[in-house]
């Protein structure tokens, strides 16, 4: 039965997506990832003038602890997704409600359907790609294939972590916050009092190196076990009394009143509230990822001690925090105002306000990062680079995607569209936030585009009819 | 004087034609019902009415409004009640009433709420999530926001599923009340029963195509039931 509802959720999967927008469009979008791929391993050699092979290596392994991190956020916020897109009754994932079969087990059945989508459709042509590349470059092929093994084992890795964790926020957010606490101190004290690299504690990365058998059982329990935790502690919530909530569109409606949409921003802020995981999804899906990308910083500045770091995470975060246009569109769809005198431009106009609210939060972050890295000197112009990739990656979001970024993007001509706009700029950026900084002071004359941009996304997606989602 | 005037509508999907070159026109104070088999096509031509989909071909207009030319202008002075009941999941059924109201600029939103919820009875349930409302509940919340603005025309489909017999009773009795004071609705269905007994004038549409419209008192005069005359026209095609 196991084997026939993966199946089963793997073909509804398939056909969600090619009834979006046909077979070709999706089917295509590991090849466009391949390319990307390829065409970026092609850099390696440039890069390897400022960091070892080494380095290079150790911070591919934190991306697919990171990239596993994210994915598996947003995997445990798309089941939610679902439900409010299509309804309790309409997925294979809500069937243990009228069929005999447990909640546990569907769930892991739908977490297998993700592994494997995620691997065949972002890990497997990423490794394609960057082997290939080797035939290109001046770097080992079989050492190649290895590392891509190694990297599918952080990925997993950073999944199945992520899993654990959002499990226990879903118990209790006290331990969920002790828990971290003491992960940080386990780390704190063994790097520093036990003199423990992290490499060495980077299992993935350091089996490439020195392979050991007892390595390999440890990073298969490490993938295992967080995983069967979370699944074992699996919690889901069937309340048996509806629960009844005060009124809060009023309040919140005048305290947004600064904007000619304030109902609209109201109603975001309260969906991000009262949904599954409330203040969680944020904590997941944004400052998780924004948390590890700081740590990796942090480590980096040991191998290149020269490099601001602060302004390469200031370009981070300006990507990180596009995901929480995604996270507000995610949790809405145009559905409840097709038949209301609401322009498809309106609700965007709102999301962006909202958006721009909650980006607060990474203002705050980008000031104690750069006291913590203490490059408080460098804060005007990575605040420049912050703003700027923030406000021109969403307006190409808006654009190509108007309100279903998480769904159109796996459109491969949407999604190459998008890596085409947006890539440039951020190699673009990197470069020079390594050379001179101070130049970040004239990147955001890249707003008034961005503005254009957003502009003419506004009659696009007026005259588009709605994703009947 | 007619609100609704449609020429030629037609809707394909690729090779179906969902909508097919209707030509009709319902005059002020009427409750038109339009009847068909499920998937004739009577969400579609409700959804054109309305603008939440464009024609592939024909014009309709509301008011004397042209609903692929302003199709907002048309959804602010109609109501409507959509096929399926999608309020947003997060809000309470109070808060989604407010909602409707600051979209539509409906002042005293709360007393009028208050209204509707003592009329279809669901009081009780106004401060639960929508999302855990009972389907029912959810089409009584669909109703409300459909009439709160008390439009001169409202497009209804399918408004009486999902609800108990008291309540259709209640709905019934103010979509009545409601055309004697001169509003005017479009109301699709399939149950023949309630067309029969509320609907001033038919419409029959089968695959698309109109078959037949005119007043239900038409029937009433030849004393032929509406399940048989509906029965034989669309057996005919």
């Amino acid at each position: 039965m196991g084997s026939g509802i993966l199946k089963i959720m793997i073909k509804e999967e398939w056909r969600l997506h090619t009834s979006l927008f046909g077979k070709n469009m999706f089917a295509i979008f590991p090849i466009v990832i391949c390319v990307g791929a390829f065409i970026t391993s092609l850099f390696l050699p440039y890069i390897q003038t400022v960091m070892t092979t080494k380095q290079m290596l150790q911070s591919a392994h934190y991306l697919f602890i990171f990239f596993g991190v994210t994915i598996g956020a947003f995997g445990l916020t798309g089941k939610e997704v679902m439900n409010r897109r299509f309804g309790q009754a309409s997925l294979i994932a809500y069937s243990s409600r009228s069929l005999p079969v447990s909640e546990r087990f569907i769930f892991l059945n739908f977490l297998i359907k993700d592994i494997i989508y995620y691997l065949f459709f972002w890990i497997l042509p990423i490794i394609l790609g960057l082997t290939f590349a080797t035939f290109f470059i001046s770097i080992n092929t079989v050492s190649m294939i290895i590392a891509c093994g190694t990297l599918i084992l952080s990925f997993l890795i950073g999944l199945s972590i992520i899993f654990l964790l959002s499990t226990i926020y879903a118990h209790s957010s006290k331990i969920f916050i002790f828990l971290l606490i003491s992960m940080v101190f386990v780390f704190v004290v063994l790097t520093n009092y036990y003199s423990i690299s992290i490499a060495t504690m980077l299992l993935p990365f350091s089996i490439f190196y020195y392979p050991s058998n007892t390595k390999l059982l440890l990073i298969i329990l490490l993938i295992i076990i967080p995983s069967a935790i979370g699944l074992i502690f699996l919690k889901v919530d069937y309340p048996e009394r509806k629960k009844q909530y005060h009124n809060s569109l009023t309040d919140l409606t005048i305290k947004l009143k600064f904007s000619p949409h304030s109902y609209y921003i109201a109603k975001d802020f309260l969906d991000l509230k009262r949904s599954e995981g409330g203040l969680g999804k944020i904590i997941f899906s944004f400052l998780f990822p924004i948390a590890l990308t700081w740590l990796f910083l942090y480590i980096f500045l040991e191998f290149i001690p020269n490099i601001k770091a602060i302004m390469i995470f200031s370009i981070f975060l300006g990507i990180v925090s596009a995901s929480i246009y995604n996270m507000l569109t995610a949790f809405d769809t145009f559905n409840p105002y097709m038949f209301l005198p609401v322009k498809v431009s309106t609700i965007i106009k709102s999301k962006i306000i909202s958006y721009l609210i909650i980006n607060i939060i990474s203002f705050v972050i980008l000031i104690f990062v750069a006291i913590s890295l203490n490059q408080l000197n460098w804060f005007l112009p990575a605040l420049c680079s912050f703003i700027t990739i923030s406000v021109y990656s969403l307006s190409m979001t808006i654009y190509f995607a108007g309100l279903h970024p998480t769904i159109l993007f796996y459109n491969s001509k949407i999604f190459s569209q998008y890596v085409i706009t947006v890539a440039p700029l951020l190699f673009v950026f990197t470069i020079i936030s390594i050379l001179n900084p101070y130049l970040m002071f004239f990147c955001p004359i890249l707003l008034i585009p961005a503005i254009l941009v957003l502009r003419q996304s506004y009659q696009k997606w007026d005259k588009w009819k709605p994703l009947s989602i | 004087m007619s609100v609704i005037e449609i020429n030629n509508l037609t809707k394909e999907f690729g090779e179906l034609k969902a909508v097919n070159n209707v030509t009709l026109s319902i005059d002020k104070g009427q409750l038109f019902g339009l009847l068909g088999p499920n998937g004739s096509g009577k969400t579609t031509m409700i959804k054109m009415l309305t603008g939440q989909t464009k024609p592939s071909n024909g014009d309709a207009k509301i008011f004397n409004i042209d609903v692929l030319k302003n199709p907002i202008k048309v959804r602010e002075i109609v109501g409507i009640i959509p096929e399926q009941e999608t309020p947003p999941s997060f809000l309470t059924a109070e808060e989604y009433l407010e909602f409707v109201g600051k979209i539509r600029n409906i002042e005293n939103i709360k007393e009028k709420s208050d209204k509707w919820f003592k009329m279809l009875d669901f009081a009780d349930q106004k401060n639960v999530l929508c999302k855990d409302l009972s389907r029912g509940t959810r089409q009584k919340l669909m109703v409300a926001q459909a009439f709160i603005h008390e439009p001169e025309l409202a497009f209804i489909d399918e408004p009486l599923i999902n609800l108990d017999p008291i309540i259709q009773r209640t709905l019934k009795d103010f979509l009545l009340n409601y055309i004697k004071k001169g509003n005017t609705v479009f109301f699709s269905t399939h149950v023949l029963e309630i067309a029969e007994e509320i609907c001033t004038q038919i419409g029959i549409i089968d695959k698309g195509k109109l078959l037949h419209q005119g007043p239900i008192t038409e029937l009433k005069t030849k004393k032929q039931h509406l399940e048989e005359f509906f029965l034989k026209l669309v057996k005919e095609g």
